[in-house]
């Protein structure tokens, strides 16, 4: 399964305040609070974890068919920073899922996938996109109904699929 | 406080998260902030911590979690107010 999630900054910084007393300690763990604080762009952090959250629990979601407000549950961990991309790891209540997740032009975009999918191939696809009945996104191509993640804030919209 | 004034206070609080005046306007006991109100996840924690503020109580995780509907923050409002 595949899941995705986009934080436009400009939109955050109308929409959040993520100094607001209280506001990290209900969303991260005191390691990744740890992390934020060590940070050389404290808020840049905040939205990186906060998607690596948002992308791995709709995998979690879709796997498990569970809603649920489970911030501190979805445990981040960054492993590898490169010019290109954050590539990290998720774990929520003993499932694993694998995160990508890249800084362009103010919007950061968060791809995760379960970890046993870890390395297949994902794409920004276009076209219509569909929800079923358990309101999952997916659309078609020849013919063919596949499931993608779909993902939108501020200016910022992106859908993606396992090529 | 009973329901509907619950229900009234609730609806002052997400009113700046929700982009749909007339959906915060009808909102009841079933309505869900993610799928009726279109509250971003974000948003989520900030009433969260309104909620918190405004009737002086403390939500932890566990209670948190199940806090998608107005039924389900009534539920935990009132649990806590009770135990005060």
């Amino acid at each position: 399964m595949i899941g995705n999630d986009v934080v436009d900054i400009a939109a955050s910084r109308i929409e959040s305040n993520w100094k607001r007393k209280g506001f990290l300690e209900k969303i991260f763990t005191t390691q990744e609070q740890e992390l934020i604080k060590r940070a050389s762009n404290p808020e840049l952090y905040v939205w990186i974890l906060w998607s690596m959250k948002e992308a791995a629990y709709k995998v979690y979601n879709r796997e498990t068919g569970i809603r649920a407000v489970i911030p501190h549950e979805l445990a981040c961990k960054v492993d590898v920073v490169s010019q290109q991309a954050y590539k990290g790891t998720v774990t929520c209540r003993g499932g694993e899922y694998c995160t990508t997740t890249t800084v362009t032009n103010g919007v950061i975009h968060t791809i995760a996938v379960c970890n046993f999918l870890k390395g297949k191939k994902v794409t920004e696809v276009s076209g219509d996109v569909f929800k079923d009945a358990n309101g999952w996104p997916y659309i078609y191509r020849s013919g063919l109904k596949i499931p993608v993640s779909k993902s939108n804030h501020g200016k910022s919209t992106k859908v993606v699929a396992f090529q | 406080m009973n329901r509907p004034q619950l229900i009234e206070k609730l609806k002052v609080i997400v009113t700046p998260y929700a982009n749909n005046a007339q959906a915060v306007e009808a909102l009841e006991e079933d309505t869900d902030f993610i799928k009726d109100l279109n509250i971003n996840s974000a948003n989520l924690v900030d009433i969260v911590l309104d909620i918190e503020e405004q009737f002086n109580i403390i939500i932890d995780n566990a209670d948190m979690e199940r806090m998608l509907t107005v039924r389900a923050s009534l539920d935990i409002i009132e649990t806590k107010l009770a135990t005060k």
